[in-house]
Parts: structure tokens; C-alpha cells; sequence
């Protein structure tokens, strides 16, 4: 994937402003698709063991923090508007704030629990059961809203892989 | 500069659920266990002690990447293709639908 053309002082503003805009799709689209890959392998305990699983999850916590600041607008948007909006776009928002709190509490929790991560960082946690009872729950809830929350952009997701293969289908009439 | 006052929102935002949780553990007495009085341990805590003494619980798997264990992998692979290909059509069909009645109400 190339980085895309760079802009020059000649471009007129609305080309650089075109470019910017893709420059950031780009950016949504690929950090979208890594925090997915990262979620699965984070979610498969028994494939990446208990390192592995912490600090990607660790890891995890920072990339989201990156991906709902550059959605922040969105947020702010739909909640004012959301009694205006249809209820396809409240369900979203509706999943969306719902796998905010829950990935949360699941991150929160799991460092709560930490057994590698923290240890090797010189930090110890008093074990607690009721830390671990919220990170089972909470990893099973995400699991459920994850594919959720991408499917429900599945156009979106649909148009940028079209857009980043270079393939169009040829329509017939 | 917008993107840090973000970041800062959004970090306040993370805050609050996390103080929430801290708040649900405290109140519920489940929390870390400094400042209460010492107490026998939970039924669930000992249930747990006991299957993993009998190896029913694996525990500690490892601490590398296991490529020979996919199976956990490909399950939440499977999990997730399913939910996914199910919201899918959902939505396609809703919005078929919606692109129906569009149609039927511009022509009537």
C-alpha cells in the first residue's frame, strides 16, 4: 500500500483538502482492520498465552484510545442529533456506547487480574475473584459486540476494500 | 490540538467507566480486598482452587504464542464471522426493504 500522493504548495485547496480526506479514511480503515485482528488474537487465550494476551490487551486499551478520539466528532454528532436520527443510527450508537463500557471494564479488569504484564512492570495486584468474574463477563460481551459494530459499517468497509484494490464492478444495464 | 483536547475527553470518558467499576467492586465488597476485614474466601473461589488442583482448569497456558492451539483461535474466528454474516443480512435486507418502500411511495 503506498502512502498516497503528497501534496504541494500548487495544489488548490480543495485537491489538498480531497487528499487529506482520504489520507484519513485510509488511517480509519487500516487502524480499524489492525484493532480487529489485534481483538481476535487477544480473545484466543489459548493460542497466544497468558503474555501475549496481556500486552496485546494492554496494547489494545492504547489503540482504542486512538480510535475513538478520531471518531470523537462522530460521537458528538449522533448524540446530539439522536433523537432526530433514524433507528438504524441509534441502534449503532446504542452498540457503540455499549462496547465502550464493556471493552473498559474488560481492559480495566484484566490488568486488575494481570499475572505477567504488571509483575514484570514491578506492579502487584492483590488477586480478585470479582475482577476476574468482570473480565470473563465483559471479554464475552465484546465478543458479541465487536462483529456487531463492524458489521454494521459493512458498506463503509465494503467501499474503502473496493477503493483500496483498485477493483470496481462493471455494471450492466 | 483538536486531537489532544479529544484525546483528553476521551480519556476523562474512560475514567468514569473505570471509576464506575472501581466504585461497583467496592460497594459490592468484591474489590481488591485492602481496607476490608479478613473474610473467609467466596464459594466460587474455592471451587476454582479445587478444579484446578485436580487439573479440570488449565491455567498459566503458556506464555508464548501456541501456533499448534488454533483451535481457540478458529473458534473466535467462527464466532465472529457468524455474528458478522448474520448483521449483514439483516441490515441488506432492511435497507432492500426501505429502497422498496422508497420507490412504491415516489411512484404512488
Amino acid at each position: 500500500m503506498n502512502a498516497g500522493p503528497s501534496t504541494s504548495l500548487t495544489d488548490p485547496p480543495a485537491t489538498v483538502n480531497r487528499r487529506r480526506i482520504l489520507a484519513r479514511t485510509r488511517l480509519d480503515f487500516w487502524l480499524d482492520a489492525l484493532l480487529l485482528v489485534a481483538y481476535t488474537l487477544a480473545y484466543s487465550l489459548g493460542f497466544t498465552g497468558l503474555a501475549v494476551h496481556e500486552w496485546l490487551g494492554i496494547a489494545l486499551g492504547v489503540v482504542l484510545l486512538v480510535h475513538l478520539t478520531l471518531h470523537w466528532d462522530w460521537v458528538i454528532r449522533t448524540t446530539r442529533k439522536l433523537l432526530r436520527r433514524n433507528g438504524r443510527e441509534r441502534f449503532i450508537w446504542l452498540v457503540n456506547l455499549l462496547l465502550l463500557v464493556s471493552m473498559t471494564l474488560c481492559i480495566a479488569s484484566g490488568i486488575l487480574i494481570s499475572e505477567v504484564a504488571l509483575p514484570q512492570l514491578g506492579i502487584t495486584v492483590p488477586a480478585s475473584f470479582f475482577w476476574r468474574q468482570v473480565h470473563d463477563t465483559t471479554a464475552t460481551i465484546t465478543l458479541i459486540l465487536v462483529p456487531i459494530h463492524a458489521a454494521l459499517r459493512w458498506r463503509w468497509i465494503v467501499g474503502m476494500a473496493r477503493r483500496f484494490a483498485a477493483w470496481r464492478p462493471t455494471r450492466s444495464r | 490540538m483538536k486531537f489532544l483536547r479529544h484525546l483528553t475527553v476521551v480519556l476523562l470518558v474512560v475514567a468514569v467507566i473505570a471509576g464506575l467499576g472501581m466504585l461497583w467492586a467496592h460497594v459490592s465488597g468484591g474489590g481488591t480486598g485492602i481496607g476490608h476485614p479478613r473474610q473467609a474466601p467466596p464459594r466460587e473461589v474455592v471451587l476454582r482452587l479445587k478444579q484446578i488442583r485436580a487439573g479440570a482448569i488449565r491455567v498459566g497456558s503458556g506464555n508464548g504464542v501456541n501456533l499448534a492451539d488454533t483451535g481457540d483461535l478458529i473458534r473466535t474466528c467462527v464466532i465472529e464471522a457468524a455474528l458478522a454474516a448474520l448483521v449483514i443480512t439483516v441490515s441488506a435486507s432492511w435497507l432492500r426493504h426501505r429502497r422498496m418502500l422508497r420507490r412504491t411511495r415516489g411512484s404512488g
